[in-house]
């Protein structure tokens, strides 16, 4: 059955410098905002564009997000023609091999593309917090009558170098592309969203494949051919929210975001709802000596203590006395009575025993070091425990180094 | 085959339920933050692995349609049996003109669905009941007893509107069946009855020759001693919304923790439709105690002893207590509530006050503005 447009969205990445969090799961099943995880925003922002089909290219530790996903239905994403599919390397006849780089896990999936003979593929990440409409990117594609378009934001020029730099000509076009430049010529960052003419997409991936020394790469080697190769390639502005997830501290930033409307990323506004598959819980209770504020909660969460300044996901439990600050919690964390939570990340179902002490403030630990305390899903603490500022603790209570 | 077909009665029935029943019947009133009172009768049934249910419907049914949708929330969107929607479709009399006047007049409305019911066993409920019962143990007895019906009781005579009480003897059985009464005595029935499939055939049959409508009058009660009726006492919570004071004490019975406990146990989790909502948040100003708070709810001023369902919106200043607020609703700058159930998409403007008392809630219409 043929579609004008598909997405193929890459969530095989471990998401190294997620550490604990990602020690189970791929980055793009890691929870965020309370009641979400992070994939959601890419496969909402499909469906609220009017994209039905999407293949989701999974690899590192898939079992959570192909649960996750499941059939679709969260994001209406259950079609008899089309739909969302999960797409994870395969043997064939000669062979097979783990999907070696962002464009051969694409060339891999070829097949699954040509089913649906599509003009255009949306060529998406799963590791970005942002709303989004693609239709409007594929509007400009096709009115630059581009064989790539590549979403682009103005960035900051001081940070410009750690992101992949375009240079525009007076429409846009694009005449130069860097990756990490030390020296930017230009602050308009690439965010990892690309759309591509099909046809012209699947030339250029042959030949990457051929190529035996091309690390198979979208940034690296497919973008820079097509460029070096003189096609036309647009850039399209965005401007509004966008957040890379990819660190525990851009992670946590992100969370308090969504706490502040100012800061751009408003997830009330339902004009374009961020979907989620959400548990059966009834809905959260504050107990009667609680006090919340400025926090975020969800269904299924018993709080009876003090939260201030978090995010809570579903099915938390915060006991009486206890004390929970600048903290994002994902789902089924216990904090025990009288437990003090600062400036932390606590993995799915932790338990925090009682009159355990987690992370600090940064003004308390000075002159010593100060970071985000991260414990692992599944993390124990017993009671009474303390684990200071900046320290990362693994299912087992090990501490595990930041490399 | 072996095992239980589902019948969920939802068509009107004398009720108290002012405002709250003007524009639904009783079984999509929404209940306890983020549940409709249906989504208590299909999860029961679920949750006892009934794959087959039948929704008999008569009047003011929109607004349960919209919630039941295909049934794929209770995972009864199924492509052999699943969930059935049945309006009157035998229906002898003119459409529209009455309700049905008892549950074997609407039987008997879809007299040839009971033909394809492919389980030996129906069990019938009343979309109104909020509980969370252990059906498949139900059956269990059923089977274990012998008995013809097996009729589900709660272990009180709590007066509720237009209840149905049995009175029971050392091992059970039913020994009398009252209603209309002043002062009620033994069991109140919770409407939840476990019966054969060729029974409730068969009495469908002879009571629609007979002009027989009534379940209680002429089957219960006029038949009590050719059938062998077996109570099975639930001693948990269990709600009939049949008046707004009834849906108002039960709502605020859930800010007890062991009745939710009870209610939304863990192995008998209780389904809803999904409502795509962000999660619930307080402001820096805001407070909120003793309280249920659904998903989307967006808190800057106070709250206290109150249910939210979801979306609903508490501006700077205003001071909630003891409220139910269906979805949607706004409470503007300073403005005060007591006792007060708002349903969906009520906004109550700056400043305004509004008082009601635990003897007598106020309900505000859907949509109003105050």
């Amino acid at each position: 059955m043929k579609k004008e447009c598909i997405a193929m969205l890459l969530a095989g990445g471990q998401g190294s410098r997620l550490y604990v969090l990602t020690g189970e799961m791929a980055k793009p099943a890691v929870a965020f905002g309370g009641k979400y995880r992070i994939i959601d925003f890419p496969l909402s922002n499909c469906t609220n564009s009017g994209i039905d089909t999407v293949g989701v290219l999974t690899q590192y530790r898939p079992l959570e997000l192909n649960s996750y996903i499941g059939s679709g239905v969260p994001w209406d994403l259950d079609n008899s023609t089309g739909g969302v599919h999960i797409l994870p390397p395969y043997m064939g006849s000669k062979g097979g091999t783990w999907y070696k780089g962002t464009a051969n896990a694409i060339y891999q999936n070829m097949g699954f593309i040509d089913l649906y003979d599509p003009d255009y593929v949306v060529v998406l990440s799963g590791d970005h917090i942002y709303k989004m409409d693609y239709s409007r990117m594929v509007e400009r594609h096709k009115a630059a009558g581009a064989a790539c378009t590549i979403s682009v934001m103005e960035v900051p020029w001081e940070e410009a170098s750690r992101f992949g730099i375009m240079s525009v000509d007076e429409n846009d076009l694009i005449t130069e592309f860097a990756e990490k430049p030390k020296e930017p010529k230009s602050n308009l960052a690439s965010m990892g969203i690309y759309v591509f003419s099909w046809q012209t997409l699947r030339k250029y991936l042959t030949e990457d494949e051929a190529d035996p020394n091309s690390e198979n790469d979208f940034g690296k080697n497919v973008i820079p051919a097509m460029l070096g190769n003189g096609e036309v390639m647009a850039a399209y502005r965005f401007s509004g929210y966008w957040k890379d997830v990819g660190t525990l501290e851009s992670l946590w930033d992100a969370n308090m975001d969504m706490l502040s409307p100012e800061s751009g990323l408003d997830l009330l506004d339902e004009s374009w709802p961020i979907y989620a598959r959400s548990v059966n819980a009834p809905p959260a209770f504050l107990g009667a000596r609680s006090r919340v504020c400025h926090s975020a909660f969800n269904r299924g969460s018993n709080i009876e203590g003090v939260v201030e300044n978090s995010v809570l996901s579903p099915q938390v439990s915060i006991g009486e006395g206890a004390r929970v600050s600048y903290s994002v919690l994902l789902p089924g964390v216990v904090v025990e009575p009288g437990a003090v939570v600062e400036y932390a990340i606590l993995g799915e179902n932790c338990r925090i025993g009682r009159n355990c002490r987690v992370g600090g403030t940064p003004e308390n630990t000075a002159p010593a070091p100060w970071g985000l305390t991260v414990l692992a899903p599944g993390c124990v603490l017993e009671e009474g425990q303390t684990v200071a500022p900046g320290i990362m603790l693994d299912r087992d209570g090990k501490e595990v180094s930041r490399k | 085959m072996k095992g239980m077909h589902g019948i969920i009665f939802s068509y009107e029935k004398r009720n108290d339920l002012r405002e709250l029943g003007e524009i639904r019947s009783a079984s999509s009133i929404p209940f306890g933050g983020r549940y409709r009172a249906v989504d208590f009768s299909l999860s029961n049934l679920v949750n006892a692995g009934v794959t087959d249910v039948g929704v008999v419907l008569h009047g003011h049914y929109q607004s349960l349609l919209d919630h039941l949708g295909t049934g794929k929330d209770w995972d009864l969107s199924r492509k052999r049996g699943g969930l059935k929607i049945l309006p009157p479709f035998a229906y002898k009399q003119k459409w529209g003109e009455t309700a049905f006047r008892g549950k074997m007049e609407a039987l008997a409305g879809v007299r040839s669905y009971l033909d394809t019911i492919r389980q030996d066993y129906v069990v019938l409920l009343e979309g109104d009941l909020v509980v969370n019962l252990p059906l498949a143990e139900i059956f269990e007895t059923h089977i274990q007893s012998g008995a013809d019906i097996t009729v589900v009781c709660g272990n009180d005579s709590f007066a509720t509107e237009n209840g149905t009480y049995f009175e029971l003897d050392h091992d059970g059985w039913v020994t009398d069946v009252l209603y209309h009464l002043h002062n009620p005595r033994g069991y109140r029935g919770l409407e939840a009855y476990i019966i054969s499939t060729q029974l409730l055939k068969d009495l469908v049959d002879e009571c629609f020759v007979h002009d027989q409508f009534s379940w209680r009058r002429d089957v219960l009660q006029a038949r009590k001693d050719q059938l062998r009726l077996h109570a099975y006492v639930w001693n948990g919570f269990a709600a009939q919304i049949r008046s707004v004071q009834e849906y108002y004490d039960r709502s605020m019975q859930l800010l007890n923790p062991d009745i939710r406990a009870e209610l939304f146990c863990q192995e008998r989790p209780i389904r809803a439709k999904g409502a795509d909502k962000s999660s619930a948040y307080i402001g820096p100003n805001g407070a909120c105690v003793n309280s249920l708070v659904a998903d989307g709810s967006y808190i800057e001023g106070k709250v206290e002893n109150s249910i939210l369902f979801p979306g609903v919106r508490v501006e700077e200043g205003a001071v909630i207590r003891n409220c139910v607020l269906f979805k949607e609703t706004v409470i503007r700058r300073n403005a005060e509530l007591a006792y007060i159930i708002a349903d969906k998409n009520v906004e109550v403007l700056p400043d305004r006050t509004l008082m009601g008392h635990s003897s007598y809630p106020i309900v505000l219409a859907k949509g109003s503005v105050v």
